[in-house]
């Protein structure tokens, strides 16, 4: 857990400074931007016996299909894969004759948490609808642990979800990225290390929410003069914070900029530390918050609900951006009218990241048929996209999108063991997830209700105990 | 790489292969009864003239070789917009409902099908061939009549321009009418009693002397059918003592009603089932997103149709109307948890045609009208594409405005 560790370890440096500083006030200057990390994940994986998984079909995330190999995790990393592997003693053996590992399903889009279940009022806390730019809110204040949603994601194989807020400003805010772990406290979900991502939303939800206020943005041109007044303001703030850093330590008297947290975690983007996840539909759209991205200095991690996609396609991997999309959804609203089936498969075709999401409770539960049918259609049209292939629009592209593709979204040594069990062909409509590990820690185990998360929400639901699927 | 030629090649081979006449042979047939392996049906003027094994080829027919595939009846999604919304957020686009407080009951969503609506292609090429279209409640309780649709390429669209009288209790009720759920129960029973008053006293009432009614004459002569039984009432309800008070009420007045939705059936399975109460069912919805649904499980479906009741299939979740033919992923979850393949299978063919009267429809069978579709492996699985759709017999293009759009950017993607 060498990740856990070095984590810690800045941790622990970070508080240590922030105490020392605290104490001598009177003493020489520290200088110092103001902490990054204020809310740290608290999320650690106990240590777990070795296992093994025996014999099992794999699709590797990587694009590759294995058949009947062994899996090994040792101290929650993937260890090795390979036939009939020699395993250190006291190793646990898992069967896995005749069914299927994938990595961990990895949704880039969820509200889960922030728009939990039940859908009354006082839990709906997933857009701060007051003000066009919200850069300064964080969607993990707006997490409810007890989120009875959480459970029924990692019954189909969920092991890494990113929150988002809303589409209803320009700039929502912060999104973070959390484990599918049981915990009382969103800390100890957070994924550690995990970037944190900015929400941006182009088109027709922002201008319409504000449109009828009366107040700006209520057009595409509103939109883009919103977000660009946002990043001028961002880049004086984060040159004055240069300037400041450069020139305090030579010069005592020099006071530091005031805090703004609008505009610090925008600052966050321009200095690459927090990704762009855009609320996207329209290719043309696309191509604008591609030129702004320019003019202004920074990435575009991804563009989510990205419809029109396919008419892109080939702009998208010039610039290494992930299209994040649905199989099939349509027609809710005119951006979302040119849809089509094939648009996975055409991005991909195109060589760019593409990448499928939920946005949605009950879909983030059946992710795996999604896939299934973005592979189908694109297989109708005439391709000949593989499972194996087809997989990493679940695993490894989404973790690119999250910048954690080192550490998660395929089944290669040294990565962390978020796997998922199932009893048949991954893709198939009738096959169940039936176990799942985050960083080796067995978290949902269909045939044992003992080892299923259940929230506090369902206690005493209904039938005292029962589990229902 | 030249796939795109060789999809529109097929395209073109499948549409000049329109004729009167065709034999599909050794399709693997699923219905309500199972599965006939290896089997060839004969179609001849709109009508399925043969079915069996080995059935002998005439000289005049189109052949579709369907080995390794599978056939089933049309899809039947039984709870849908089709043809009453284009884009959801535009509200000009939308006809199910409507805040007219005259007419609620008497809103006939048939009056404002449109044919020519872009999800009527988009469904049908990828195997639904009807579908129930279900007005919307916004004031008061009732929503309207529903319609039967078939989703042909000529000709009107609606077969049933009035199935059912569609009313909503329960939450979403309470709210409209004024805070409690009781209110809603009391509202309907007003409104029935007043129907029966209205059918009883008719030229009294048309004189001037009698009492006033809380709805519309319009609205209690959408009513008529309804009490007496001759016209399903469709109830939208989750909660399980909600669906025993309806239960009560449907017993009482005499009712021949179906539950939709009913989340939480399968807690009063053996009521429904008792009852004779058909029930349209989301299978995918297993969260508690409101205090009405605590008991959403997935197995809902599974369970009361093992407890008898006959079970009618919507499609998936956020996704009713658009996708509408994703009936078929809802069927193949139902099986997933636990209800048996024929059943799901019925319960999006048989079931609804049998349920809403629509004779030779839902069933392949010598004598029913042919609508049917070969799938390209098991009929439930999602890698399973709809290679031919026959509605009335008829060979529909597998042409949508979204395939268009697709063709249109592959060929550039394909230059690139």
């Amino acid at each position: 857990m060498g990740l856990i560790r070095t984590y810690w370890a800045t941790a622990l440096l970070v508080t240590l400074l922030v105490g020392c500083s605290a104490e001598t006030p009177s003493s020489k200057k520290t200088v110092s931007y103001p902490d990054k990390n204020p809310f740290p994940s608290t999320y650690s994986a106990t240590q777990q016996s070795p296992f093994v998984i025996r014999a099992v079909n794999v699709l590797t995330g990587t694009g590759e299909q294995r058949e009947a190999v062994d899996v090994l995790v040792v101290e929650g990393k993937i260890s090795s894969i390979g036939e009939a592997l020699n395993v250190p003693g006291k190793t646990i053996e898992v069967d896995g004759k005749g069914k299927w590992l994938t990595p961990g399903l990895i949704d880039v889009h969820s509200h889960m948490g922030v728009y939990p279940s039940p859908q009354t009022s006082n839990h709906s806390d997933v857009n701060e609808a007051t003000s066009p730019v919200t850069a300064r809110v964080w969607a993990e204040h707006s997490v409810w642990p007890q989120d009875p949603a959480f459970e029924k994601a990692i019954a189909g194989g969920i092991t890494t979800f990113q929150v988002l807020p809303g589409s209803a400003n320009l700039i929502g805010g912060r999104g973070v990225t959390l484990k599918n772990v049981p915990s009382v406290t969103v800390q100890g979900m957070k994924f550690p290390g995990a970037p944190y991502s900015l929400k941006m939303a182009c088109g027709e939800n922002p201008k319409r929410v504000y449109g009828a206020k009366l107040v700006t943005p209520s057009t595409r041109m509103g939109n883009m003069a919103g977000y660009r007044a946002a990043w001028i303001k961002a880049q004086k703030y984060s040159d004055d914070w240069n300037q400041y850093l450069e020139k305090s330590a030579t010069d005592e008297d020099l006071l530091p900029p005031e805090r703004d947290l609008e505009l610090e975690t925008l600052k966050g983007v321009l200095d690459g530390e927090i990704r762009i996840h855009n609320h996207c539909y329209k290719a043309d759209e696309m191509a604008q918050m591609i030129d702004m991205s320019r003019e202004f200095g920074y990435e575009i991690a991804a563009f989510h609900h990205a419809i029109e996609a396919y008419k892109l396609a080939p702009l998208l991997a010039e610039n290494n951006i992930c299209a994040v999309m649905w199989a099939d959804w349509w027609g809710f609203k005119q951006e979302a009218f040119d849809m089509v089936r094939e648009n996975i498969a055409m991005v991909d075709y195109a060589q760019a990241c593409a990448v499928i999401h939920s946005d949605d409770p009950l879909q983030i539960q059946r992710l795996n048929q999604e896939v299934a049918k973005a592979m189908s259609a694109g297989n109708r049209m005439g391709l000949d996209i593989k499972p194996a292939q087809a997989i990493r629009w679940l695993t490894l592209n989404p973790a690119k999108s999250l910048g954690l593709d080192d550490k998660i979204g395929s089944i290669e040594s040294g990565k962390n063991a978020d796997l998922v069990l199932w009893d048949g062909p991954p893709l198939s409509v009738y096959s169940h997830a039936t176990q799942v590990w985050i960083d080796g820690v067995l978290r949902f185990d269909k045939t044992r209700p003992g080892v299923r998360p259940t929230s506090d929400f369902n206690v005493g639901i209904l039938v005292p105990g029962e589990n229902r699927p | 790489m030249r796939p795109l030629v060789t999809f529109v090649c097929l395209l073109l081979t499948l549409s000049q292969a329109r004729a009167d006449s065709i034999l599909i042979r050794n399709a693997d047939l699923y219905s309500g009864n199972g599965v006939s392996p290896a089997t060839d049906i004969l179609v001849r003027n709109g009508t399925i003239v043969a079915v069996g094994p080995g059935l002998d080829i005439p000289a005049d027919v189109t052949i579709f070789e369907a080995k390794g595939k599978s056939i089933t009846a049309g899809l039947f999604n039984s709870s849908t917009q089709l043809g009453v919304v284009e884009v959801g957020a535009i509200a000009a686009t939308n006809d199910y409902s409507s805040d007219n407080e005259r007419f609620t009951a008497a809103l006939k969503v048939a009056d404002a099908v449109n044919p020519s609506s872009t999800l009527i292609p988009q469904n049908r090429i990828h195997g639904l061939t009807h579908a129930l279209v279900m007005p919307r409640t916004k004031v008061g309780i009732f929503a309207g009549q529903a319609a039967i649709i078939q989703l042909g390429t000529e000709g009107s669209t609606v077969v049933n321009d009035s199935v059912a009288v569609v009313v909503e209790l329960g939450e979403a009720a309470a709210k409209r009418v004024g805070g409690s759920r009781a209110i809603a129960l009391a509202i309907l029973r007003e409104a029935l009693d007043d129907a029966r008053d209205y059918r009883d006293n008719r030229e009294e009432v048309l004189k001037g002397n009698r009492r006033d009614y809380a709805l519309s004459l319009a609205d209690l002569s959408a009513l008529d059918p309804v009490i007496t039984g001759d016209k399903p009432l469709i109830v939208t309800v989750h909660r399980a003592s909600d669906i025993s008070a309806v239960l009560a009420l449907g017993a009482t007045y005499q009712l021949k009603l179906i539950l939709s939705g009913a989340t939480e059936g399968w807690r009063v399975a053996d009521a429904i089932a008792a009852a004779g109460v058909p029930v349209i069912v989301n299978v995918a919805n297993n969260l508690p997103k409101s205090y009405e649904t605590l008991g959403a499980r997935l197995d809902n479906a599974a369970r009361l149709d093992a407890a008898g009741v006959t079970v009618l299939l919507m499609g998936m979740n956020r996704d009713q109307t658009h996708n509408a033919y994703l009936v078929r992923q809802a069927a193949g979850n139902a099986v997933a948890n636990g209800m048996a393949k024929s059943a799901a299978i019925a319960a999006m063919t048989s079931n609804p045609a049998r349920v809403f009267g629509l004779q030779g429809a839902g069933d392949i069978a010598v004598g029913s009208a042919a609508n049917l579709v070969v799938w390209g492996g098991d009929p439930l699985e999602l890698t399973s594409e709809a290679e031919l759709v026959l509605i009335n017999g008829r060979n529909i293009p597998l042409v949508s405005r979204s395939t268009q759009l697709r063709d249109r950017y592959f060929q550039r993607l394909q230059k690139d």
